[in-house]
């Protein structure tokens, strides 16, 4: 969405300034880091074990099959309530309520998609822990998901109304259906860990969470149980890579530049339907070029590490596939600095529809009154408080990321030389990422 | 954004009722059931509807946000009032993504879908162009706030009207007295670099040309410039009026770099509110505006003869004395131009009675009634001021304002005059068939 305002004053802000001091604060926290040995940072990213802590099994398997009736109520109210998307909670809860808000509680706070997911619980319930009667090849990996997840963010960036609620709503029942069907015929487990994309999404993404619940009060830095996880298989460390390069793309999609590219004016943005191949072409080159960029810094990582030392030899995959859960809290720091204005608008308007979420003249809570405003995007002190935040969000994930960069990397050497060696591409990675982070918070936009 | 300003949008919440099982109770309790009250009592008291055509997403999200919420005010008002023909009003808002194509498919939902009797609200020029052809084919009355000049220019059909907000060419060449007569005869424009810059640059050189006066300069800016102090220098010397057009997110970039080019001793200044609609003048970085002038279409600030018709339209869209929303003094609103809506629900309203529109049989006389409007007095339909609407070219004349930026406000300091804005004819559209 387009704010004039708010885009007018971020651009009479310092924000080269800025940049200079985020992109320094990176670049130290790299310098900072090679003084620190991989042990004071295992000490780091290990978790503190604070007691036990119930485990509610049935609570979460009712809570998640209740979740699944909301689900149809939703699908219910997109197919037959307000046509205005702003009005219907249908779109709002999928786009604010779920896309941006559950996605950073889910990496921040506590495992909201077990709660949630529509198809966990009542799968349970009807067939316990029956298995499917066919079986997903474990050669397959997550690829299924990825390839779901890939088609997802194309319906995002470049369908003509993702907001439009009977539109959405079949698109939702389509997608319940599949994958309910999917969970019956090929095993829950199964098909949640390896087609499912959503669950893949937040599982990654869940593992970013400093609390870990499961049994046990465990709290720890962020990142420490996604360290647990790595070496990633493949097909999940490419899925760390286009959860950030989509959301990068989602960003420059918008600017200037990219309009400047496919030849629009960004003054004049000719609408979602006259580009929708171009921002097909974008999000898919994009996904390709980062997933490009990161293997080569990986590779020059290794080559130097080679170079330098006789002593080890690092295997490709093994590190491509160790590394990429570092990139994890950069993509959830994007998706912070991405859409926080949209949150603090759109939430709104949540907020209010949920005074009458039947769309029956309710006016419950006595939220139906809220009028929704934007001010906060039409003052100087404000906007420049939005937009630090956003960068302040970028800068953080990509400390966080070098921190855990430096931490995998004392599983392939332990000399301060070599840990520096087989990350200089990577750290070269994360310099140009926050640069690039910091100039799209800061590019005009006119789409 | 949606349904405007406020959610508490009953007339929407009724539609979505009508769509949900409480449908049944509610068609039985019109009479439209059969084995009740029969046919013609039902078609008496069953909602007219209107589609509206909003941007709730895109690019003109902050513009689609206000047309919403005065949408909303002028149905209730409407209602309150007994309706249309004595039945209720209901607005079915579709979002059009500020995009043509969605534009084109939102039209075909309202006629197909939501058996609408006419389709409304649109404000985006591209959107309006995208969208016409399809409401010519549909046969669907398409009730146009636009501004753009593509009604009035004959590129559009019999089907699609703007009656209730001026054009761009009336506005520009409505402003050339004013300029020559007070702030100077040369001229230099600066404007952006596309359609929209160029509809400015075209109509207001002959314009002031008429008045005896001369563009001494034509510096256009390309669409993806943030910077602009390069381009000052291009100013000429005997330049007595600064004539600007930006829009876009450099806007504020653009008036500080000048403020900064100029220094205390600058030419007189002339702008178009559209560069800041929905932007606070207090804002910082815009104290270089101080004592310069505006068009607006409806004056943001309230006036100290503001008439009581006014003062009640905005407070029925829920606007402050300075313009903005009175629940957040720094919503500024899109004051300029949303008054269109409302009034145009208004010459709906109008044209429906005197037609006796009774269904979407009566499209075409409904159409033909709002043809053969003329003026339409200043009042609490028409808060912005007197209209004079041609019905061969479906566009609306009217007066405009300019204000002078004082102490932060903008003063209106004269008020154009419907005549000032008129035109040759380009088209008369009710040669053309139904």
């Amino acid at each position: 969405m387009a704010h004039p305002a708010e885009q007018a004053f971020v651009l009479l802000l310092p924000t080269d300034v800025y940049a200079t001091a985020g992109t320094l604060a990176v670049i130290l926290s790299i310098v900072l880091v090679t003084c620190v040995r991989p042990q004071l940072l295992r000490g780091f990213f290990s978790a503190r074990d604070l007691g036990r802590w119930p485990v509610l099994p049935t609570a979460a398997v009712s809570i998640s099959a209740l979740a699944s009736l909301v689900y149809g109520l939703l699908v219910y109210v997109g197919f037959y309530g307000p046509s205005d998307p702003q009005n219907n909670l249908l779109p709002l809860t999928v786009w604010t309520a779920w896309w941006i808000a559950a996605f950073v509680v889910q990496g921040l706070v506590l495992d909201i998609w077990r709660l949630i997911n529509p198809w966990e619980g009542l799968h349970r319930l009807v067939f316990e822990d029956a298995a499917g009667p066919l079986r997903l090849p474990e050669w397959l990996q997550a690829w299924p998901a990825v390839c779901i997840f890939l088609a997802f963010q194309g319906f995002v960036l470049a369908d003509i109304a993702p907001n439009d609620p009977r539109r959405l709503a079949s698109f939702a029942l389509g997608y319940w259906v599949f994958t309910f069907a999917g969970m019956t015929l090929f095993g829950r487990a199964a098909w949640l860990a390896q087609v499912e994309c959503f669950t893949v999404l937040f599982r990654l993404i869940g593992s970013l969470r400093p609390v870990d619940l499961q049994g046990r009060f465990k709290l720890g830095f962020v990142g420490w149980q996604s360290l647990l996880d790595a070496p990633l298989d493949l097909s999940r460390a490419v899925f760390c890579l286009i959860i950030l390069a989509s959301g990068s793309f989602d960003g420059l999609h918008e600017t200037f530049w990219w309009l400047g590219r496919i030849g629009v004016n960004p003054l004049e943005f000719p609408g979602r339907s006259a580009v929708i191949a171009q921002s097909l072409l974008g999000l898919y080159a994009s996904n390709a070029a980062l997933i490009g960029i990161f293997a080569l810094s990986v590779w020059i990582g290794i080559k130097t590490l080679a170079a330098v030392s006789s002593e080890t030899h690092t295997p490709f995959a093994t590190a491509f596939c160790t590394f990429a859960i570092a990139i994890l809290p950069i993509a959830l720091g994007y998706h912070i600095a991405h859409y926080l204005v949209t949150l603090m608008i759109q939430g709104q308007y949540v907020l209010s529809t949920l005074s009458d979420p039947l769309a029956r003249g309710w006016n419950l809570f006595g939220l139906g009154d809220l009028r929704i405003t934007t001010g906060f995007l039409n003052t100087q002190a404000s906007v420049k408080v939005i937009w630090l935040t956003q960068a302040g969000a970028v800068v953080v994930s990509h400390v966080i990321s070098v921190l855990m960069t430096h931490h995998l990397a004392g599983r392939f050497c332990n000399k301060n030389k070599d840990l520096i060696s087989i990350q200089i591409g990577l750290s070269v990675l994360m310099i140009a990422y926050t640069i690039f982070g910091l100039w799209l918070l800061a590019s005009p936009r006119g789409a | 954004m949606s349904n405007g300003t406020s959610k508490t949008s009953k007339i929407s919440r009724r539609s979505a009722l009508l769509g949900m099982g409480a449908g049944a109770g509610a068609l039985a309790a019109a009479g439209v059931l059969p084995g009740t009250m029969g046919f013609a009592q039902a078609q008496s008291s069953a909602p007219i509807k209107i589609g509206f055509q909003k941007h709730a997403t895109g690019i003109g999200a902050a513009y689609g946000r206000w047309y919403g919420a005065t949408t909303d005010a002028a149905v209730k008002r409407i209602n309150d009032a007994g309706g249309i023909n004595g039945r209720p009003v209901e607005v079915v808002v579709e979002d059009d993504g500020t995009d043509p194509g969605r534009g084109a498919e939102v039209l075909e939902k309202f006629a197909n879908q939501h058996n609408c009797d006419v389709a409304f609200g649109t404000l985006f020029s591209h959107v309006v162009i995208g969208s016409a052809p399809r409401a010519g084919e549909l046969k669907l009355p398409y009730f146009v706030v636009s501004e753009g000049h593509h009604v009035a220019s004959g590129m559009l059909n019999r089907y699609t009207l703007q009656p209730g907000i001026t054009d761009v060419k009336s506005q520009v060449i409505s402003m050339a007295p004013f300029v020559a007569n007070n702030l100077g005869k040369k001229v230099t424009m600066i404007y952006p670099d596309f359609a929209f810059g160029h509809d400015h640059r075209d109509f207001f050189s002959e314009a002031i040309a008429a008045q005896g006066g001369e563009v001494v300069a034509k510096i256009a800016i390309p669409p993806t410039e943030t910077s602009f102090t390069r381009y000052f220098p291009s100013i000429p010397r005997e330049t007595e009026v600064i004539y600007h057009v930006m829009v876009g997110p450099a806007v504020l970039t653009f008036v500080k770099e000048l403020g900064e080019f100029f220094g205390p001793n600058r030419p007189e200044l002339f702008g178009f509110i559209d560069s800041l609609e929905a932007v606070d003048i207090k804002s910082s970085g815009l104290e270089f505006l101080e004592g310069t002038y505006f068009w607006e279409g409806m004056p943001r600030y309230a006036q100290a003869d503001q008439a009581d018709y006014e003062k009640d339209y905005r407070a029925a869209v829920g606007v402050d004395e300075n313009g903005a929303s009175i629940a957040d003094s720094k919503d500024v609103a899109t004051y300029a131009h949303m008054f269109g809506c409302w009034e145009t629900l208004n010459i709906i309203k109008a044209g429906m009675e005197s037609a006796d529109y009774q269904g979407p049989q009566d499209r075409a006389k409904l159409i033909e009634a709002v043809e053969a409007m003329t003026d339409m007095p200043a009042g609490a339909d028409h808060p912005q001021g007197a209209k004079r609407f041609n019905g061969k070219t479906h566009q609306t004349f009217g007066s405009q304002y300019i204000s002078k930026v004082t102490d932060g406000k903008l003063v209106v300091e004269h008020t154009a005059s419907i005549e000032d804005g008129l035109y040759e004819d380009e088209v008369d559209y009710t040669a053309q068939s139904f």
